[in-house]
Formats: C-alpha cells, structure tokens, sequence
C-alpha cells in the first residue's frame, strides 16, 4: 500500500473510504486564504487574485503556514462572472473580490464563448494548479474550485431577478442557462485536471435552501449536477451554504462524492441520510470557533465533528479572511492526532 | 362593475399569487370604483403580504415567490399612489436598513424591507455595501427608531460589531433598537455585540420590531 500521502488520505476520506486510511484529512477545499498568511508570504488580497506569483505564494502557504493538506484555487467566487463580462470590486486585504455589475440581461442572451477557458483569470488559475503540482509532487493534493451554475446565474442576471424568472419563466429555459454554465464549470475542471489538480468543489452558495425550495432543488439542481458528476473523473465536493438539511435526501442523488455542510447542519444526522452515498466533510464553524474562538473551542468543534462521523475535517464555510492562524492550526492538529471513529 | 368586495379580494389574491397582472388590473378596478387607495395599500396590501409571510414561515414559499408577490404588491401601488391622500395624523416607526460594507448580498435585506414596509414602517434603505459610517449618519438624520444590518458573510459580521461601537461613542445608543440578521449571525452572537434582537427570518422582523418600538419609546425619554 506504501506510504500514506496527504494526497492519498484526502481521496480516501473524500470518496467515503476513510477507514481505508489512517485518520481524517484536514483538506480545506474551501477557501484557505487569511490575513495571517498574506503578510507571512507578502501576497496581500487583492493582488494575490491577479497576480500568478503572489497567487502561488498565498495557495502554497495552505500548507507552508498553516498546515493543511492540501491546495485550493481560487481564493474569490467571481472567476466566471468575471469571465462572462461582470465588473467585479477588487476588495482588500481582508475582503475577497465581488461581483459588481451583471453580465445580461436577459436567459437569452447568455452566450458562453467557446474559449471561456482562455478568458480572464482561468489561465491564471490553471497555471498556478500546475506550478502546485510541479513545486509539490504528488504528496498533496490540489482542490479545483469552481463557482456553481446558480450562483453564476445570480452574478451575471442578477440574483432577484433570476429568482423571480424561477417563477415567472418556463422553467426549461432556467434549466437550459444552468445547463450551459455547468458546461463551462466542466470545460474549466477538465482543464484543471489535466494541468495537476485532483480534487473539484462545486460552491454553490446562492443555492441556499434559505433561497430556494427543497422541490427546485431536486427539480433543477440536481439534474444540472448529476450532468457535472457524469463528465468529470474525479472526486467532486458540493458546497452549499447555510441549512442544506432539507436538501439531504437530494444531495444523495447528485453523483459527486462529497458533501461540505455549514453549521447548521447535523454531522451526524447528514451522514444518516447520506448513508454510503457520499461523505460528508466540514465541521469546524467558521464564526464561533476559528474567527472568535480559542485553539480550545476549535479543537473540541473538530473533535465532535469526528465523533459525529465526518470524512474530513474543514472549515464549515469559507475561512474569514481575519482568522488568527493559532485557531486554523487547531483544526489541523485535531484532525492529526484524532483516527476515525 | 366589480363589487368593493370583489376588488379587494381581487387584489390580495393576485398579490399573494405574485401575479402582478391581476394586481393592475384590480387596482384600476379599484380607482374606477372609487375606493379608498390609501386603505388599499396599507390595510389590505399589508394583509396580503402578511399572508405571503405565513407562507414563508411555513416552508410553503420561498424567496422566490416572496419576490413575485412585493412586485405584484409595487404594481399596485404604483397605479394607486397618485390617489392616496395620506394620513398625516401618525407618525410610524422609522428604520433604517442595510447590508454592511463588504458584503454585496442584500436579498435578506430586501425581504426584511418588503415585509416591514407593507406592515405600515418607514424604511430607510442604505442599500448593499454600506460604509459602516453610514448608518450612524442616516440614524440622525433621519432620526430613526431601529436600525437594521444584514450580512450574509461570516467574513463582513464584524462590522455589525464596529457599528454598534459607533453608536455607543457618539453617546446615542440608546436612541435607537439595533436588530442585525443573515445567514452567519446567531443570535447568541448577537447579544454578545450589544444588538437588541436577531429576528429569526424576515417574516419575524415585524413582530420584533414592532415589539422593539414599543419598548424604545416607553423607555426613550427624548427622541434624537
């Protein structure tokens, strides 16, 4: 069997076979990006979004600094937005960039260049995905983010009103506009796999069951997703923000492999309906423990997370920006010195 | 020609349905038949969006059509402002809403606004990204009775935090209720920054505003 990689444990733990490996990962396929890290490696927000030297730095330092198990790119959700034409506001140091105009204005007008891969920042992404994997080997792994069909709808329409055409349009157009970015998310994983990564997350967070009906979700969504699931070889993690309980028996049937959950969903409880459909990872609150708590309360959250049966230990949402690092190494201590339960 | 009866059901209908056709149609219906547009829109237009309210605590709608329904609501008013004569006799409550500076979601915002609008308070809306500064000025200014932060990042919360700080230097704090609300803020953390309540949902701020009101001016002596 060899020796056992950070890379080989994550693809265990994030396909459902933890107890085929030593203990659970500490792979953050959120983002990794905080403050703490961008003045250890001098690559501040919001230059480290652009800039493919600075990006690497900040990427790399997952590891370096903090010391989880892994990479993920990109540290903002607004790549495709970004791509389709949507001004963004570059932020700060300790604000990720946001979508700032919409890119259409109507479902018909969307049209996604054949060579989207090539627009904006996908080249900047796929490079510093190989320098990873170049610089590291194949002892860590490397998380492929890209941002979900609905939220990508709500970037480049505007989120009310796409909202409202949920209601007031038939709803295959909606599906069809959702199908056509999920090409584009396939299109830019593809190429991601081929230049070093390993792992896809798909976040989605504007398909919030605080948005959306558990129907519309099973109705729309998770076809859009199970095509995404057919087309990549590769373990796929779904993100979705806030309360995804009522999603759970959904999630099951979308084909990916993992299912990241934000606090206010039971552990336990999602890894009761989820069964051996998928795992389930997340489990250290992103407010209460690692931006206001101690390395205490940060290391019992992960310790309970454990018990309650999670794949593998990360942040329960994107990591704030202001996170002191002694509270993300917790995390990353929990999970070594905890075997599965 | 459609009874009163008729018109007003009509209209809530069409409201609750997020149909904003109906919604023209019998607010014209309304006007031709000379009803009363000011009670239209504050009586029954506030039933209406009430019940949408029900239906949204209740799982049996969701954002979208809470949306649908404040357009089918917003055409209506439209149509019958230009015949409202407004009763200038009491002075609702003034609250002043926004989403805090670095965070651009403002759907649970908009919702809080709809539905406290349509249950008769004066909404101030500072919109989305709102320098934190802000909210303290337009406070003043407008000499508001609740203000309203929304943040639905974990990374933009601590503004919330900054803000009440504001209005604890500037000596003012106890002008106003403070209410805060989106995905990431627990209620617990809520109290732990000095704000006075975390609605649970926009269909909740109502009832704790209306409750904050009434306990700010029994225990506000001078208003701003």
């Amino acid at each position: 069997m060899g020796e056992m990689t950070p890379k080989k444990r994550a693809l265990l733990c994030l396909t459902g076979n933890k107890k085929k490996a030593d203990r659970v990962s500490c792979f953050d396929v959120l983002t990794t990006a905080t403050v703490d890290q961008m003045m250890a490696v001098n690559a501040p927000f919001p230059e480290a979004n652009r800039d493919p030297e600075l990006c690497f730095r900040l990427a790399a330092a997952a590891w370096e600094i903090i010391g989880l198990e892994g990479f993920k790119l990109p540290f903002d959700l607004c790549i495709e937005a970004e791509a389709l034409g949507c001004k963004l506001n570059w932020g700060r140091i300790d604000r990720q960039p946001s979508v700032e105009t919409h890119a259409f204005n109507d479902l018909k007008d969307l049209k996604i260049p054949e060579n989207i891969i090539e627009k904006g920042r996908f080249p900047l992404k796929h490079g510093v995905e190989e320098r990873l994997r170049r610089v590291y080997g194949d002892y860590l792994p490397i998380a492929n983010q890209v941002t979900g069909p609905f939220t990508v709808a709500g970037h480049i329409f505007g989120i009310e009103k796409f909202l409202i055409w949920t209601k007031k349009r038939p709803l295959e157009e909606i599906k069809e506009a959702l199908m056509l970015i999920a090409d584009m998310n396939v299109a830019d994983c593809k190429e991601a796999l081929r230049r070093g990564a390993d792992v896809i997350c798909i976040a989605d967070p504007s398909a919030t069951s605080d948005i959306l009906s558990p129907q519309f979700f099973r109705d729309v969504m998770v076809p859009v997703y199970q095509s995404m699931a057919k087309r990549l070889g590769a373990p796929i993690v779904l993100h979705i923000c806030g309360n995804a309980t009522s999603y759970l028996p959904y999630v099951a049937d979308t084909g990916f492999d993992a299912f990241s959950v934000d606090t206010q969903v039971n552990i336990a409880f999602a890894k009761q309906v989820l069964g051996d459909k998928m795992a389930v990872v997340g489990g250290v609150p992103t407010i209460s423990a690692l931006l206001f708590g101690t390395p205490q309360v940060v290391k019992k959250a992960a310790v309970d997370a454990i018990a309650m049966g999670v794949d593998a230990l990360m942040p329960s949402c994107g990591i704030p920006p202001r996170t002191p690092t002694e509270n993300f190494k917790a995390m990353v201590e929990a999970a070594r010195c905890m075997v599965y339960v | 020609m459609a009874t009163k009866e008729e018109i007003i059901n009509g209209l809530k209908t069409a409201i609750v349905n997020g149909d904003e056709e109906a919604a023209a149609k019998w607010a014209k219906e309304a006007i031709a038949a000379g009803l009363d547009a000011y009670e239209l829109v504050t009586k029954y237009g506030g039933e209406a969006m009430a019940i949408v309210n029900q239906k949204y605590e209740k799982k049996e709608y969701f954002v979208p059509e809470v949306l649908c329904a404040a357009n089918a609501l917003n055409v209506a008013v439209d149509i019958l402002t230009p015949y409202m004569k407004v009763d200038k006799t009491t002075v609702p409550a003034t609250v002043v809403l926004g989403v805090v500076e670095g965070d651009i979601h403002d759907i649970g915002k908009n919702l809080v606004k709809i539905m406290l609008s349509a249950a008769g308070f004066n909404v101030i809306d500072l919109g989305k990204d709102v320098p934190l500064q802000k909210f303290l000025e337009k406070a003043k200014e407008v000499k508001a009775d609740v203000v309203g932060m929304s943040a639905l990042m974990s990374t933009t919360m601590p503004g919330m935090k900054k803000v009440i700080s504001m209005f604890q230097e500037a000596g003012v704090r106890n002008k106003v209720k403070v209410i805060v609300g989106g995905g990431p803020v627990t209620e617990e953390w809520a109290l732990s920054i000095g704000a006075d309540a975390r609605p649970h949902d926009a269909s909740a701020a109502v009832g704790v505003v209306k409750q904050l009101v009434e306990k700010l001016r029994s225990e506000r002596g001078e208003s701003w």
